[in-house]
């Protein structure tokens, strides 16, 4: 493990001008640190940074007194593009802005479109939507649980997180078309319709992955070590997470049941019965069993929908193409992805292309917590803590 | 707990430009307001002591200069509203709501990479998501031809304009 930090000694440094070590945000950085302690890189390149983060450390021993994320590594400029684009052609960026949660991201995009332009789409493609992005929601859970404890040093898991993960991509490849990037909702409605096969698939899936839940717990929930790791770590409260915008299961393990599916219905969700877990700790295992609780929440949102899922089209009649053109007026749509609130606000002119797209990641202001959230704790504490915001980072820099 | 209409009252008496109602299942947020930049952070703090969280900050360049939104919701009562702030492209200068909400750091360092925006007080106003050293004018401002006006953007929905001088400014009459 020490081969992936870099270390900088600041007494290491040599007095003459121009030969500073580290770069532009390091330099930035040293300026308020305590002569003598070391500044730490945590990353860019460093597993537990899931992607490309990195993390400015100034470290008492092997406590972090104050660090510092540095983004823009995966950054891409989505919101560029989306201004360069037709709506229907920045579809597939949705895609790509979260490889986790793609659906979240395509619904927040579409929606916020369909909304300022009048559009409802038929009944089936919303419980298509609902099914494909609460699929997509748990396969994304699943991940992050591998991962996690990954960091934690149990490379086991992950394995057969991806088990299940491979189950799900088989079932949303024939709806989507996509086993990573999927980003099959249009406006009016989804690309493909589900046939006989998807449907099986899946309703055979959501007994075998709540028998699988349960070999988690055994496996790990349960285990000593894990807890000893995560109990007690990394307290943030309802009051950390208002000052910073932090929503999703971080706010949900504060003790508040907030929900978009709940506070802002879209789509067919009030049709559905299902719990918004909250609680019982805020601390990291309080989140680690808030995402194992939603993951069996999502499970009876499909089970659900799958059984009253309605005929019909799968998308409307005469449904926008690649030269639709946004009426002009500005929506804002949040949909809850598995990290949080995602939203897309659209601003249009009535021009071909959108006017503004703006993209609110969850994980964006998730990660802005971590540097008052790690402050004072043991730098493998802080691996725990930045586990347990479960970030992806194309969706933090986009 | 303040509904919608309550705020509208307090960010008249704060001295708005321009008070909006929108239609939430279109444009997703409730109300909204233009403020002059000098009672942003005092409307705020309002909106932070009735537990109101700071979703993002989601800038754009119109006609009339640079728009920078805001966009608040309540964890204790969901009901998405925005200010906005109307700021001069040649001097576009306001204050950071650090202060209040110290997630707008962050929202605030990356509408300054991308507008060129200066946030006074914001505690480390450097490159968030764009490199220290990249050329150019930042790249979400606009080339001339390709600005619209704000009537136009619906950015005022259902408004009321308190300010004759900026009701002239964006095209409207009192």
């Amino acid at each position: 493990m020490t081969g992936c930090f870099n270390f900088i000694n600041p007494l290491a440094v040599t007095e003459e001008p121009g030969t500073t070590a580290g770069d532009f945000y390091t330099r930035n950085f040293e300026k308020k640190a305590v002569p003598g302690r070391i500044i730490l890189n945590l990353g860019p390149q460093h597993p537990s940074t899931h992607g490309v983060l990195r993390i400015l450390c100034e470290m008492d021993g092997e406590y972090i007194v104050r660090c510092e994320p540095v983004l823009g590594y995966l950054h891409r400029m989505h919101e560029k593009m989306g201004e360069v684009k037709t709506p229907w052609q920045f579809i597939p960026n949705m895609g790509r802005v979260d490889y986790l949660h793609p659906l979240a991201w395509t619904w927040a995009f579409v929606g916020a479109c369909e909304r300022l332009a009048g559009i409802e789409i038929p009944e089936r493609a919303e419980y298509l939507r609902v099914i494909s992005c609460e699929l997509n929601r748990i396969s994304s859970h699943l991940l992050w649980w591998g991962a996690f404890v990954m960091d934690l040093g149990g490379v086991t898991p992950i394995l057969y997180a991806f088990e299940e993960r491979e189950k799900i991509n088989d079932i949303l490849q024939i709806i989507t078309g996509s086993r990573l990037t999927m980003s099959s909702f249009r406006f009016g409605g989804v690309c493909t319709d589900a046939d006989e096969r998807f449907k099986s698939l899946a309703k055979e899936f959501i007994p075998y992955l709540r028998e699988r839940l349960k070999m988690y717990k055994g496996l790990v929930t349960d285990n000593i070590i894990l807890r000893r790791r995560l109990e007690g770590i990394g307290p943030m409260d309802a009051d950390i997470c208002r000052r910073y915008g932090a929503t999703g299961p971080i706010l949900r393990a504060a003790g508040l049941a907030r929900d978009t599916r709940k506070d802002f219905p879209y789509s067919v969700y009030h049709k559905f019965d299902f719990p918004v877990p909250a609680g019982p700790a805020n601390d990291c295992f309080g989140r680690y069993l808030v995402r194992l609780s939603e993951i069996e929440a999502s499970l009876m949102i499909v089970e659900q929908a799958l059984a009253s899922l309605p005929e019909g089209s799968h998308i409307m009649e005469k449904a926008p193409k690649a030269n639709w053109k946004l009426p002009a007026g500005e929506s804002y749509m949040a949909v809850e992805g598995a990290r949080g609130q995602v939203a897309v606000h659209v601003v249009s002119d009535g021009g071909p292309k959108p006017y503004r797209v703006k993209l609110r990641a969850p994980g964006f202001s998730n990660l802005s917590l971590f540097a008052e959230a790690a402050a004072g704790t043991l730098l493998a504490d802080a691996i725990a803590i930045l586990g347990s915001l479960d970030l992806v980072i194309p969706e933090v820099d986009r | 707990m303040n509904g919608p209409e309550q705020w509208l009252n307090d960010w008249r008496k704060a001295g708005a430009l321009s008070l909006s109602r929108h239609d939430p299942a279109k444009e997703g947020i409730t109300v909204s307001a233009f403020l002059p930049a000098a009672a942003l952070i005092s409307s705020a703090e309002k909106l932070g002591q009735a537990g109101y969280t700071l979703l993002d900050i989601s800038a754009l360049e119109a006609l009339e200069g640079l728009v920078v939104t805001y966009h608040f919701d309540s964890f204790k009562e969901p009901g998405r509203l925005a200010l906005r702030v109307l700021v001069s492209p040649r001097k576009p200068a306001l204050p950071s709501l650090y202060s209040v909400f110290q997630g707008a750091e962050w929202h605030e360092r990356e509408a300054a990479d991308f507008f060129g925006l200066v946030f006074e007080n914001n505690p480390n106003l450097i490159p968030l998501l764009l490199p220290d050293d990249l050329p150019g004018p930042p790249p979400l401002r606009k080339k001339n031809g390709a600005l619209s006006p704000i009537s136009k953007l619906g950015l005022l929905g259902q408004a009321e304009i308190i300010d004759p001088g900026f009701g002239a400014a964006c095209g409207l009459g009192e």
